[in-house]
């Protein structure tokens, strides 16, 4: 190599290792919205909060079997698979309902839920589920997994008087169903219908 | 070397030509038999729908990269699983040309692959010991074989196999700035060509023990020498300006590593996996299971490892160790197209076969007939194939 091409290769060596610096440097300090944060980065959530819309027609009761696949599609922001024959099935450590409707509030509400636990090779695994509407702790629900159960939640007035509920299920009690299943493999309820209705 | 020179059949075309002649060859018999199982599988088959027809799994994924480009976040369909896990080069380059030709993705794809795997094959000449036997069972495997799915549709590793014979060449040349520009490209096409700098750093250590070289002078040496400093900075190249377009992209350089949660891929020891796929029998039948045949594919991808070791060929040996090792920390999902993908495997295992004849016409008779059953299988979802 000849003397200004050996200069010109140190001096592309030490551009590019700067180079690498600086992008090293970015990948310790991401610039993303916290929801990415949470689920890619920190990994302290398995639901990962999709921005849907959430339009709902208030008093309605949406079915997530098969049939209502349209209705509950913008309803699921996160942590759910499906719908297939027996319900839309919660996936990971927490699933999200979003609610949002234009109606004029008419009184108290009741969040109206129909779940059914999994069962793991035939064994039933009853479920806990804790109900969380816009960040406030409504109910913890014993789910089983022999026949579906019906709940009617609460939801205090001033809770939703926005015209928008989000609804967040966490399951303490998710099941890994395979060996090397990751927490957002991890499997609990199976939803198949939900509203919020007059209470 | 002198084994494959005796084995070499005697010609009466120059030897230039049939080192053309044989991967074209392969292409089009490749060609033929695939249409043969795609018409043979699938409804309403023609010929206008065999490139798209062949589009499977994460081909489309690729596709869309070319037609596209990259999502932001939130993705347009709000899915978790971001096509930020898709490395750049190859979808960049069927991208750039579809926009040059105007011609539909999967045909431009199909014809850049098989172009990519006849120059792949051209390239590997001397890496297969001038052995014309291996020669033409290399052609075969990539073009006509029961892997060529992968090297003739949409797929990253026709050019990542591409990249790393070109690599390979250039440091049996001992050409190793040329290796080095050659790595910046296999860097932007896998997350495991980063790691031919490892083959690079051996080669060039293997290199400086034949100049006399000592380990107490070696960095002096390479410090010394700034056309090995910069085939070094250069073989991550491809990987840092991916790195640094998603920092602009999506705000995280390192986003296409984070997005892998969303395929919830599980991570544990890698001879866990490999054991557990062995023992994942079938049901009924003797018939070997998916799982089956990745694990025995990974064992063979170790075994030819082994035996670049045993030829003394490090820098290939430690790169194929590496690059089978890590994606096995994710699981045994699709471990058949990564060893089938990883240049030195197939070379090695067409070197094996190549010497001698009659193993040679064997073994490429049963990848012609593979041909068939690996186009039958991929067409008709067996996960093996993935």
């Amino acid at each position: 190599m000849t003397r200004p091409l050996s200069l010109a290769a140190y001096a592309l060596t030490a551009i590019l290792l700067a180079g690498y610096a600086l992008v090293m440097w970015w990948v310790i300090h991401p610039k993303v919205p916290e929801s990415y944060r949470a689920y890619y980065i920190d990994q302290t959530t398995t639901c990962m909060n999709q921005p849907v819309a959430g339009t709902y027609t208030l008093g309605t009761v949406v079915s997530f079997l098969p049939d209502g696949r349209d209705a509950a599609k913008p309803l699921k922001p996160c942590g759910w698979e499906g719908p297939t024959g027996d319900g839309t099935h919660a996936v990971g450590t927490s699933s999200r309902l979003r609610f949002s409707w234009t109606e004029p509030k008419t009184g108290s509400l009741s969040l109206s839920l129909d779940l059914i636990a999994v069962k793991k090779g035939g064994v039933a695994m009853p479920q806990t589920v804790d109900v969380i509407v816009n960040e406030q702790k409504l109910a913890t629900l014993k789910v089983g997994a022999d026949a579906p159960s019906h709940f009617d939640v609460a939801v205090p007035a001033g809770l939703v008087a926005d015209g928008r509920a989000e609804v967040v299920f966490e399951f303490p009690d998710a099941v890994q169903m395979g060996l090397t299943d990751p927490p957002t493999r991890w499997r609990s309820i199976k939803l198949l219908a939900a509203g919020l209705v007059p209470a | 070397m002198t084994d494959a020179v005796a084995l070499r059949p005697a010609r009466t075309v120059p030897l230039d030509v049939t080192l053309v002649l044989i991967p074209l060859a392969a292409a089009m018999v490749g060609l033929v038999i695939r249409y043969l199982a795609f018409a043979a599988t699938v409804d309403d088959a023609s010929l206008a729908s065999f490139a798209d027809g062949l589009c499977r799994w994460d081909c489309a994924w690729y596709v869309r990269l070319a037609e596209v480009g990259y999502d932001g976040f939130p993705t347009p369909n709000l899915v978790n699983g971001g096509n930020w896990a898709f490395f750049p080069a190859f979808p960049m380059l069927v991208g750039v040309l579809i926009k040059l030709t105007a011609l539909p993705t999967m045909l431009v794809a199909t014809a850049t692959s098989i172009a990519l795997s006849i120059g792949a094959i051209r390239i590997a000449w001397p890496l297969l010991g001038k052995n014309l036997y291996a020669y033409t069972l290399f052609a075969v495997f990539l073009l006509a074989g029961p892997f060529s799915i992968y090297f003739t549709t949409f797929y990253t590793e026709v050019l990542f196999l591409f990249l790393t014979v070109c690599v390979f060449a250039a440091l049996s040349q001992r050409r190793f700035l040329l290796a080095g520009l050659f790595a910046a490209g296999l860097s932007a096409t896998r997350i495991v060509g980063v790691f031919i700098v490892f083959a690079i750093l051996i080669e060039v250590w293997l290199d400086h023990r034949a100049r006399g070289g000592t380990w107490r002078d070696f960095i002096p040496a390479v410090f010394s020498r700034p056309d090995l400093l910069l085939s070094f900075a250069l073989a991550p190249l491809g990987l840092f300006a991916y790195m640094a377009f998603l920092h602009f992209k999506m705000g995280d350089a390192l986003a296409f590593q984070h997005v892998q949660r969303a395929w919830g891929r599980p991570f544990g020891l890698p001879p866990v996996f490999v054991w557990n796929a062995l023992l994942a029998t079938p049901k009924e039948g003797f018939i070997p299971t998916a799982s089956q045949v990745l694990g025995a594919t990974t064992i063979v991808g170790y075994i030819l490892a082994g035996v670049l070791l045993w030829k003394r060929r490090f820098g290939m040996a430690a790169y194929s160790l590496v690059a089978l090792t890590l994606p096995l920390f994710a699981g045994m999902a699709s471990m058949l197209r990564f060893v089938s993908g990883l240049a030195p495997m197939p070379l090695m295992l067409c070197e094996l076969l190549g010497r001698n004849r009659v193993v040679a016409v064997i073994a490429l008779l049963a990848m012609l007939v593979g041909a068939w059953y690996g186009t039958v299988g991929w067409l008709t979802q067996y996960l093996a194939l993935v």
